[in-house]
Formats: C-alpha cells, sequence, structure tokens
C-alpha cells in the first residue's frame, strides 16, 4: 500500500471539496435562476469550483511531501491554507466584479455587505474550520488510504 | 520417519489436543450478543471519538457556530472561499 503516495494524497484532499461543492453550486443556481435574485454568483464561480478542491488535494500533497522535514500537524498544515486561499480568491472576486471595496465595509456579490471590523474575525472563523476538517476529516481519510 | 516416529507423533498429538465434540453447541445462543455489538458499534465509535477530541476543538467549533448565528450574513462569504 506504499505505491502512489502522492496520488491518494491528491484524493483524499478534493474528497470534502467535491462532496461539497455541488451542493453550494445547486444553491447558488437555484437562487439565481430560480428564484431570480439579481446577484451575479456565476462570474466567481471559477474560484470555488475549479481552484478550490485541485488546491486542496495539492496542499494535502504538500503536506504529504513535507511532514518527514516538518512534523506538522495535518490539521496545522490545513489551517495555514487559508493564508493563501484569501487573498488569490479575494483577487479573482475583485477581478470579476463580485467584491468591492467602500469606505467602511467590502461588499460580496453586489449585495453582502461586511463591515471590515468582521473580516478578521470571519478569517478566524475560516481558519478554524479549516483546522477542524483538515484535522478530524482530511487526517481520518489520510489514515485510510494509509499515507499518514 | 518410520512407522513407529508417526505412531509416537500421533499419540503426542492426540494426547496435546482435547477431542473435539463436532456435536457440542455453545451454552448460550450467541446471535442476540452479536446483534447487539453490531448496533452498539456506530454509537461508541462516536462516544469514543468524543471523548478523545480536546477540549480546545470543542471551543472552535462552538466558536464557529456562534459567530454563523450571530452574522448569518457572512456565511455566503464563507462558502465562497470554502
Amino acid at each position: 500500500m506504499n505505491t502512489h503516495p502522492y496520488l491518494r494524497a491528491y484524493l483524499a484532499g478534493i474528497f470534502v471539496t467535491t462532496l461539497i461543492l455541488p451542493i453550494i453550486l445547486t444553491v447558488f443556481i437555484v437562487v439565481r435562476l430560480v428564484l431570480h435574485l439579481p446577484v451575479p454568483i456565476e462570474r466567481g464561480l471559477i474560484f470555488p469550483m475549479a481552484l478550490i478542491p485541485a488546491g486542496w488535494g495539492l496542499w494535502n500533497m504538500l503536506w504529504i511531501a513535507s511532514h518527514e522535514r516538518t512534523h506538522l500537524a495535518v490539521g496545522v498544515h490545513g489551517a495555514i491554507f487559508p493564508f493563501i486561499l484569501l487573498p488569490i480568491g479575494a483577487t479573482v472576486a475583485h477581478c470579476y466584479g463580485i467584491l468591492s471595496f467602500g469606505a467602511s465595509s467590502a461588499t460580496w456579490f453586489q449585495a453582502l455587505q461586511v463591515p471590515y471590523a468582521l473580516i478578521v474575525p470571519l478569517f478566524c472563523c475560516g481558519v478554524a474550520a479549516y483546522y477542524l476538517v483538515w484535522k478530524y476529516i482530511i487526517g481520518s481519510l489520510n489514515s485510510v488510504l494509509g499515507i499518514a | 520417519m518410520n512407522a513407529h516416529d508417526e505412531d509416537r507423533i500421533k499419540q503426542l498429538l492426540q494426547r496435546a489436543l482435547p477431542p473435539v465434540n463436532s456435536g457440542a453447541e455453545p451454552s448460550r445462543d450467541l446471535w442476540p450478543a452479536l446483534l447487539r455489538r453490531v448496533d452498539a458499534e456506530p454509537s461508541a465509535q462516536l462516544a469514543a471519538l468524543a471523548r478523545s477530541t480536546p477540549w480546545f476543538d470543542w471551543a472552535l467549533l462552538a466558536g464557529l457556530v456562534v459567530f454563523a448565528v450571530a452574522f448569518p450574513a457572512t456565511i455566503p462569504v464563507f462558502l465562497y472561499y470554502l
């Protein structure tokens, strides 16, 4: 069971996102096309639908590759990932016009205004969520697949 | 190995191993106990996982739930960056 560890790491990494993102996509399509909400969701879907699953897989591959040297727990490794995702996601969202910056708040999807004071706690929640998901789900999958 | 050795080994084996009674049955019905074990395993595994989870992780989970309840408008933004 020691063959192709990076392939198994990639598959374990993309498991959560490929499971959840179709559900989120369904909700977005229902909100946009059925409920006719005037929010340009489809502009920014390239980030969560294309980049995030591959990113999770590659991040797990990086954990496998670096674990011998760093001895970093998989939860901590996952908690570092939002620090990379946030700037990329914000850049993509800004380029596609679904994120705009105002005087006191940032606006997502031309509808959701989040005050700047709330962005830091929101980011901390993201880090915490990533820590828990990577520790308990990705870590378990890595064990099941024999790479951790 | 001659016939004498074979007889000797046979005797030793018969002495070491108790005779197997092919018609023997367990003293009680084992099936209900097996069913109880099958039914109890998922909950027991969950209980073991809950016991082994450190308080820090529970606190993080509670913080996430409180934040989502307090600021529900941030949930789509959070899901976008998932």
